[in-house]
């Protein structure tokens, strides 16, 4: 019985599915191993790259090939963070100025729905050519980014609020203030996540590809200079093992992140009728 | 009458304000205020102008972008539509599986594209060919995914209490799917498009950076931009968002069509 309630349980399958993928992965790794003279670019075992990552041969600058990867990695997470704080700051305040204003809404909706059919990663070269930096450039990117699903999210949080909650403010005779702080964002925030997730993915990339475009520090950099040769293969494997991690760990933040903050509010909520009764 | 002034402003606003970002950077005081050149951000005109004159070879880029992007998205959204059908006859196992491959949609596109371009090499010895094909392996996997996650949805998030009336009419499971699970899916169907048609956009102008043939808009923007032949270059990133503009406009017109129908029925 125990057995039957492990094996069913969604972790398992979960695991299964990770087993199957990475089998899938090792044959297709035996199989070019078989046709190609250098397999370990094209496709290498996985082993071989977690051997790379344990590697002690210094590569460059006195650091091994995992620690160069990572101290790229820090400086591309950092400018990514810096760009989705601000977009997805600035995304919630246009969502709260729309739901304000009827008029910035009647304005700035269209330019909202504009801006998510504009394939704006395919615009990161000519930022960088206007910015100058490419620090500013990955910031800017990484923001515009994030700012549109938190903007249409949020917006939609804003207005999923029922008309009976808004005519018992009024009746309170709650001003503008309370009846944001108390009822529209607080109703808002499990949109505002939904919108957080799918930026935060969006900001990393978004910052290596920036990166690919000059030279300097941050994976997107290590990345072209990797795919040109003159580096140990398993230099790109790492990069592009760790992006992937970063990627899938930016959402999983995102979900914790919302797990607190929900139960929070639920565990608040509760204390409040505490009191009532 | 109510209802003509609500759409006055509501198409009169946002024009006012488009035309006005539009003066702004034709007379140059938008250059002033992010501190640029005309060199680097060309007037509208000026890029009106070169589209005009380099109008061969810009339609001939937009075609392949548009193939490779067109070609992934109906591919991917059929292997996803699949998926998901096979996810939802087998739930438990299903589920699991879809979690998985949402996780796998967490990777940034860039650790994809050089990945599939080594792997796919020996599809073809003519490089042309051969670059296509990875560019399409790439956008069907992430059509794929978006497709079978959001459809996953819509033939299992049924509304309350309909599998249970079909269950006391007998019906059979394959009756439930055909009857219930399939149609409710179709509007899923739309929600997922409206996430995958960005990104197959996006993921084919990418992918064409790390292509080993050089053509298509993404690719077209780089090499102009790193030749310093901004005005091209902004050329190519007009064309490269009117593409998603209309794209966009075809869903929401098909979109329509569909809920019109439905309506009548």
């Amino acid at each position: 019985m125990k057995l039957k309630k492990i094996l069913f349980s969604s972790t398992f399958i979960t695991i299964v599915w990770i087993v199957l993928l990475c089998s899938i992965w090792e044959l297709e790794a035996l199989h070019i191993e078989q046709i190609k003279r250098t397999p370990e670019k094209v496709f290498p075992h996985l082993m071989q790259i977690f051997e790379s990552i344990a590697d002690p041969k210094i590569i460059s600058n006195d650091q091994t090939s995992i620690e160069l990867v990572l101290t790229n990695a820090y400086a591309t997470l950092e400018r990514a963070g810096i760009g989705f704080l601000i977009g997805a700051l600035s995304g919630f305040i246009l969502a709260l100025l729309m739901k304000f204003s009827g008029i910035i809404e009647k304005i700035a909706f269209p330019y909202l729905m504009l801006i998510q059919m504009i394939p704006i990663l395919g615009m990161a070269p000519i930022v960088f050519a206007i910015t100058q930096d490419i620090g500013v450039s990955r910031i800017v990117i990484s923001g515009v980014l994030t700012f549109y699903p938190v903007a249409a999210n949020t917006l939609a949080g804003l207005k999923s609020v029922s008309a009976e909650n808004e005519n018992l403010f009024r009746s309170y005779s709650a001003n503008v203030f309370q009846t944001y702080t108390k009822l529209y964002i607080p109703t808002s925030i499990p949109f505002l996540f939904t919108g957080l997730k799918i930026s935060a993915p969006l900001a990393i990339t978004a910052s290596i590809l920036v990166d690919t475009l000059q030279g300097g520090v941050g994976l997107g950099c290590l990345l072209s200079q990797s795919l040109k040769g003159g580096m140990s293969p398993f230099v790109f494997w790492q990069i592009i093992f760790l992006s992937a991690a970063i990627g899938i760990l930016s959402l999983q933040v995102m979900v914790i992140a919302e797990k607190i903050i929900m139960s929070h509010k639920v565990r608040w909520n509760r204390e409040k009728n505490k009191n009532l009764i | 009458m109510k209802k003509t002034k609500i759409s006055f402003s509501g198409v009169l606003l946002p024009l006012a304000f488009g035309a006005l970002v539009l003066i702004i950077w034709q007379t140059e005081l938008l250059h002033k205020i992010i501190g640029t050149n005309t060199f680097t951000l060309p007037l509208p005109t000026t890029i009106i102008r070169i589209i005009g004159e380099n109008l061969d070879s810009i339609s001939a880029n937009a075609f392949d972008t548009i193939e490779v992007a067109l070609i992934g998205l109906v591919l991917g959204s059929i292997i996803g539509y699949l998926i998901s059908i096979l996810a939802a006859i087998f739930p438990k196992w299903g589920s699991g599986g879809l979690k998985v491959i949402a996780l796998l949609s967490a990777i940034p596109i860039i650790a994809l594209a050089p990945v599939i371009t080594n792997l796919t090499k020996d599809f073809s010895t003519i490089a042309p060919e051969r670059s296509m094909f990875a560019k399409i392996v790439l956008v069907t996997l992430l059509s794929a995914v978006s497709m079978s996650v959001g459809v996953y949805r819509g033939l299992t998030d049924l509304k309350p209490f309909s599998e249970d009336l079909l269950q006391t009419y007998a019906a059979t499971k394959f009756d439930i799917f055909i009857k219930l699970r399939l149609p409710n899916s179709v509007s899923y169907i739309f929600t997922a498009l409206r996430v995958s048609i960005p990104t197959a956009i996006i993921s084919t102008l990418i992918a064409e950076y790390f292509a080993e043939y050089i053509t298509g808009v993404g690719r077209q923007i780089r090499e102009n931009i790193i030749t310093s032949q901004y005005s091209t270059a902004w050329a190519y990133i007009t064309v490269a968002c009117a593409i998603g503009i209309i794209a966009y406009m075809f869903l929401v017109l098909a979109e329509r069509l569909y809920k019109k129908k439905k309506h009548k029925i």
